[in-house]
């Protein structure tokens, strides 16, 4: 009652501190390292704060730590501040993934555009696969995100990301306002890859054959090794050329390949239906795992 | 001491170097539309809106980038980072540039339009962005060396930045052209109608930096049809 009476200015910025008090800045600063006795790598956690959470880190089969991301509130929220560091010492192998899809959830206001910041530094001969489920936009969220990964000589990187329309199966089709993303990997600072993508579908319709045309899904997979000669990517970008030439069906699914200025590659899909995407990134993570690191891709332990 | 050229010469010179005639090779590649019409998923009947899309995308970030050269091509020498700004410039253009055919196709382009204008006069500006770019095995882009040798002349920025974007559309017209059911009436319509998109992408893109919230791009579908032109079984353009 007392909110009916009150002029609708003063109600939208009662409601927009309200809901700014609520907003949260959740951290993440993870490190790896080696051992030098045992040769595995070590993982330390130098800060953590909520809704952001790490509970416990896994050795993979190579020697490496595997942690799952947690994100305590179940999705990211209109107005979160969220940080994540990750620091790959030299010769470390870290593997992070999501525990499920992240949901940006719906903002209720301009003003609370979600954020999400992600510093990466991958050292010496290190190796960091990153390799998250995919963003599902709500209807009417807001987010934005800035990620930078930064590798030295002869460090590794394995890093997909896949973005959902919104909520499929509710029938909600890009009714997102806000998706930016910015994206920075360089090495000895020089930029290997710059993206810088806005999308506002109620402002700029997607279906545009520019962009996503008839798909729905949008998947990136990097993949660099850097101080590899560029003969060595053009073999790379053949071999897994092929394997994007199966799996692509016009229509239900795009999938390519190409060589980066240097020290790597981008595979890029676009789907009609998301189920898709993650077989078909795992056969390019196999592929390009055994034929950069002589070693098996084995999936984080989770729902596959 | 030869007199400066006149604005009306100037004017000549952009009309001659945003002409499709230049013998650069523009006509060589269509930058992944092929791959789109051969697919079908551009048909005569969409090309104007596509068009128009491609322009607000990847055509106002290569204007940013033309404009951006254009400003470093009127310091010249007088800048003494100008060489650092000039290779930055363009490695930042290639991290821009995912698809490997269109990235090559741009830098083949640019490389030829700076060489032919290093041999229509003598520019030292031009030799030293050439020089620089070779020194550190940088590609140089259409869309900067275009705005730098519009700095270098003294074209005028806008001036640079339309003319720019109007040899693009009209390349990748022609390259319909050539792949599509597109008549000449038609094909003059689509580039009459575009004329206000392509002054608003030069506006909108005048100001840019390189880090500017404006400053972006998503192109999914052409760079998907570019990585994937490659495997065509049949091709006319070499991108």
């Amino acid at each position: 009652m007392i909110l009916e009476r009150m002029p609708l200015i003063a109600l939208e910025n009662e409601v927009g501190a309200k809901a700014k008090l609520n907003s949260v800045k959740g951290k993440l600063d993870l490190g790896f390292e080696v051992d030098q006795t045992t040769g595995a790598t070590r993982f330390k956690i130098y800060a953590q704060q909520p809704p952001l959470r790490i509970v416990r880190a896994f050795e993979t089969a190579g020697g490496g730590a595997l942690v799952h991301l947690h994100n305590l509130s179940g999705g990211v929220l209109g107005g979160d501040h969220l940080e994540l560091k990750i620091a790959v010492e030299p010769g470390a192998q870290a593997q992070l993934t999501s525990t499920s899809a992240t949901r940006l959830y719906r903002s209720r206001n301009a003003e609370l555009t979600a954020t999400q910041l992600t510093e990466a530094k991958v050292g010496e001969g290190g190796l960091l696969e990153f390799l998250a489920e995919p963003l599902i936009p709500f209807a009417a969220s807001r987010y934005r995100q800035q990620t930078k990964i930064e590798l030295a000589p002869g460090a590794g990187l394995f890093w997909w990301e896949i973005v959902a329309p919104g909520r499929e199966a509710k029938g909600e089709l890009f009714e997102y306002e806000l998706f930016q993303s910015h994206l920075d990997i360089t090495t000895g600072g020089k930029p290997l890859v710059l993206e810088r993508m806005r999308l506002e579908p109620q402002l700029r319709p997607l279906n545009s054959p520019a962009r996503l045309g008839p798909y729905r899904y949008f998947a990136s997979f990097y993949i660099c090794r850097v101080g590899l000669t560029a003969s060595r990517w053009r073999e790379l970008e053949n071999e897994l050329s092929e394997i994007a030439q199966s799996l692509t069906r016009p229509g239900e699914s795009l999938w390519g390949v190409s060589m980066l200025p240097a020290d790597g590659l981008l595979v890029r899909a676009l789907c009609l239906r998301g189920r898709e995407i993650p077989p078909g990134l795992l056969a390019f993570w196999k592929a390009a795992k055994l034929a950069l690191y002589g070693q098996a891709a084995i999936l984080p332990r989770k729902i596959y | 001491m030869e007199p400066a050229p006149d604005s009306y010469v100037r004017q000549l010179w952009l009309l001659q170097l945003a002409d499709s005639a230049l013998p650069i090779g523009t006509a060589a590649h269509s930058f992944g539309l092929e791959t789109l019409t051969v697919e079908e998923e551009v048909k005569v009947e969409q090309l104007q809106a596509f068009l128009q899309e491609y322009l607000c995308e990847s055509g106002r970030l290569e204007s940013a980038f033309c404009q951006a050269a254009y400003r470093l091509g009127t310091q010249g020498r007088d800048n003494p980072a100008f060489e650092q700004e000039w290779v930055s410039l363009n490695t930042r253009l290639s991290a821009f540039k995912p698809a490997r055919e269109s990235r090559t196709a741009s830098a083949t382009l640019g490389r030829r339009f700076i060489q032919l204008v290093m041999r229509l006069g003598d520019w030292p500006t031009l030799q030293l962005a050439w020089h620089a770019a070779r020194q550190a095995d940088v590609e140089m882009h259409h869309c900067t060396a275009f705005g730098l040798v519009g700095g270098v002349l003294n074209l005028g920025q806008e001036a640079t930045g339309l003319a720019y974007l109007q040899q693009l559309l009209t390349g990748l017209v022609s390259a319909c052209q050539r792949l599509m059911p597109l008549g000449q009436s038609q094909a003059s319509q689509i580039l009459w109608n575009l004329k206000l998109t392509v002054v608003e992408v030069m506006k909108q893109s005048k100001t840019c930096n390189y880090d500017d919230e404006q400053l972006s791009c998503f192109t999914p579908m052409v760079e998907l049809a570019s990585m994937r032109h490659p495997a065509l079984s049949t091709r006319l353009f070499i991108s």
